[in-house]
């Protein structure tokens, strides 16, 4: 077979040989022992070497994993495709929530089947950036009224991830750090003064209470077992927007972990915008207050005189 | 037919000389309120179905642009329709109900207030023309206290403005609300007890003592308003204006509370041209704030104030025609008693530890 002459050519080679394999050959698997030697320095030779059920010499792509003597295999290293079920999504009068769909395929993929749990994938939906204002409220003489504050020039307004199993165990709390995953990793851009009026403490139950009131307001979202595999490289997962989801742009991410290493990641947006009347009305408020003012005084002016009218007229 | 329970109520009090401090208040306030939509008070039509409020169809959600938030279209028309209801029952703008009511449904403060004005402008209007038309407006005194009402709301607009980037702008409306609902309840309960225990007495009223002047006529810049036949300083209605103005920018509320009192009492304008007067500066003054809320704070949800005066309008109606059967007193209490309800919900909110400390503020949201 064509892919096979290329992985022979490659095992001549080094790594570089085997991401062009890679390359070439998305979905199978050399049998070559001389590159899973070469390979063998890389992290992903050493997952790979882990012994897996199914890292085996597998012709058909969808042939169950065989017990075969060979216990490690070298393979390419699995691609992650994925994208969101909508580009954009609109917030007209009647909105009352909706859901982003994330679906993906793991080329090259090496799990035998969805349940397995060869794979980890961790899907997280960011809203815009916006800044936002923390108040801490204190009993002041008997009245619970806002005492201290925090400001944060730019917080996620919506944050939803979704993952196969819990967070934690998929990754070191290092590795999701790094990649800025789960409600503790959020990158939030801390206002400058702020920062110098809170100590480490302080501005900690600050940033904790951004995602608990977010989560209660359903804005933040975590769900463990969100992500399904439903093949053996295809997965999905819905996330759910409320009703007050703040409009912007929303990024989603898409990482692919194996026993805790970052395999891959992609990333792509989705946009939330209002429509029709609900644009209409929210630009002219902002764009145009004064107007709006006027019209809104209109409005009720004529609808206060219309319905005397009209109760006048029902009553004679 | 515009005569409706206005004049009734207005004859009512004025005719049996039952005014005496603040339960003629109360009765003003009446008059200004049944919103002038003219219901003739036994009016025997029944309920139609379809303005029932409140029936329960929890799928209908609209999304407020401004309050950015979807709200069930029945429950807030329900809201619009029981405070129009009440508000015809007692006679009463309904903005010190109707305002609360938001806050504790989840609408952002600043936008409850602000909506409540523009929702008031709907509730008065009709009122204010009908006055107008039966010559019930003293147009001087009315311009006066509405210009002293327009320089009000704009100071209590940027009030709005200023506490909300502070994050105060929650706590000052609760303080506001506790200090005069607790004030006016507790002097209209006291009022109308006494009001009840006398007449089970078999006791008249005291009759109003009138023609008397207070030190609020000597002060300097008189003007003549003749519609009330007055000669007084331009000060004290400018200065009255000006802090009704102030409360319908903070609290949402007509003001009217505050104004046929003081209007009484203080500049002793005849009872004739109170009502008319007050509802003609309500209408203006709420219509200002409306807009300067709307031009410095974006806080005005068209979407939400339609939903509450058409539920208003037609509750009001109702209100007006049920109110007819109860007797004023009596009525008076229940306001009262639904007052101080609105009040203590209010201070307990303010005095109960709240479950979280911490909270978001809506500023952000609402300016983007």
């Amino acid at each position: 077979m064509r892919l096979r002459g290329s992985s022979r050519m490659a095992a001549a080679g080094c790594l570089v040989a085997m991401m062009a394999c890679g390359f070439v050959a998305p979905g199978t698997f050399p049998a070559n022992a001389e590159l899973v030697a070469k390979e063998s320095a890389t992290n992903k030779a050493k997952r790979q070497r882990r012994p897996a059920p199914e890292a085996k010499p597998a012709p058909a792509p969808d042939a169950p994993p065989a017990a075969t003597a060979a216990p490690t295999m070298a393979a390419p290293p699995e691609q992650l495709e994925a994208d969101v079920s909508t580009r954009s999504i609109a917030v007209t009068a009647a909105f009352k929530g909706s859901e982003v769909t994330v679906f993906g395929t793991v080329d090259n993929s090496r799990q035998p089947s969805p349940e397995s749990g060869y794979y980890d994938v961790v899907v997280a939906v960011e809203g815009a950036l916006e800044p936002a204002v923390v108040r801490r409220k204190s009993n002041v003489a008997g009245l619970w009224i806002n005492t201290h504050e925090a400001n944060f020039d730019l917080a996620p307004s919506y944050y939803a991830v979704a993952s196969t199993r819990p967070l934690e165990e998929i990754a070191d709390a290092e590795v999701l750090a790094k990649n800025g995953i789960g409600f503790e990793n959020i990158l939030i851009t801390v206002n400058p003064e702020t920062l110098k009026s809170l100590d480490a403490a302080g501005l900690r139950d600050f940033q904790a209470a951004i995602s608990r009131l977010k989560s209660r307001e359903g804005l933040y979202s975590r769900d463990d077992y969100g992500v399904t595999f439903s093949g053996r490289s295809l997965f999905r997962s819905t996330l759910a927007l409320p009703a007050n989801v703040p409009v912007g742009q929303l990024t989603a991410r898409i990482y692919l972990f194996r026993d805790g290493v970052l395999l891959n990641r992609k990333s792509t947006k989705v946009g939330l915008e209002r429509t029709g009347i609900e644009r209409f009305i929210h630009e002219s408020a902002h764009n145009s207050p004064w107007l709006y003012g006027i019209i809104a005084v209109l409005i009720a002016m004529s609808c206060g005189l219309a319905a005397s009218a009209l109760f006048d007229r029902v009553r004679l | 037919m515009a005569v409706s329970r206005v004049h009734d109520g207005y004859d009512r009090c004025v005719k049996a000389d039952h005014i005496k401090a603040v339960s003629d208040v109360c009765i003003s306030i009446g008059l200004r309120t049944d919103l002038g939509l003219g219901a003739r008070p036994l009016d025997p039509t029944p309920l139609a179905p379809e303005t029932r409020p409140g029936l329960p169809r929890p799928t209908m959600h609209i999304y407020l642009p401004i309050a950015e938030m979807s709200v069930n279209i029945f429950v807030f028309f329900g809201m619009g329709a029981a405070v129009g209801f009440l508000s015809g029952l007692f006679g009463v703008g309904g903005g010190f109900l109707m305002t609360p009511l938001l806050i504790f449904t989840g609408v952002p403060p600043a936008v409850a207030v602000s909506t409540g004005a523009a929702q008031i402008v709907a509730s008065s209007v009709s009122g204010a023309l009908a006055q107008y038309k039966r010559n019930n407006v003293d147009l001087k005194l009315g311009m006066v206290l509405m210009a002293g009402g327009i320089i009000g709301s704009i100071i209590g607009v940027q009030m709005v403005k200023i506490l909300r980037d502070m994050g105060q702008f929650d706590v000052f409306v609760s303080i506001s609300y506790v200090l005069f609902l607790g004030v006016i309840g507790s002097l209209m309960m006291i009022e109308s007890l006494g009001t009840i225990q006398q007449s089970r007495a078999g006791k008249p009223a005291a009759p109003r003592r009138t023609g008397q002047h207070s030190w609020v006529h000597g002060l300097p810049f008189k003007m003549r308003f003749p519609r009330s036949k007055l000669y007084t300083s331009a000060l004290p209605p400018l200065a009255i204006g000006a802090f009704v103005g102030f409360l319908v920018a903070i609290m949402g509320v007509g003001g009217g509370f505050i104004m046929v009192p003081a209007m009484i009492y203080l500049l002793r304008v005849p009872t004739s041209v109170v009502v008319g007067t007050s509802l003609f500066q309500i209408v203006f003054v709420t219509a200002a704030t409306t807009i300067l809320q709307a031009a410095t704070n974006q806080t005005v949800d068209i979407v939400l104030a339609l939903l509450l005066m058409t539920g208003g309008v037609i509750g009001a109606q109702f209100g007006a025609a049920a109110g007819a059967s109860l007797r004023s007193e009596q009525l008076r209490f229940l306001l009262a008693a639904l007052v101080l309800l609105v009040c203590v919900r209010f201070a307990f909110d303010l005095v109960t530890m709240p479950k979280d400390l911490f909270s978001l503020s809506d500023t952000v949201r609402v300016r983007q």
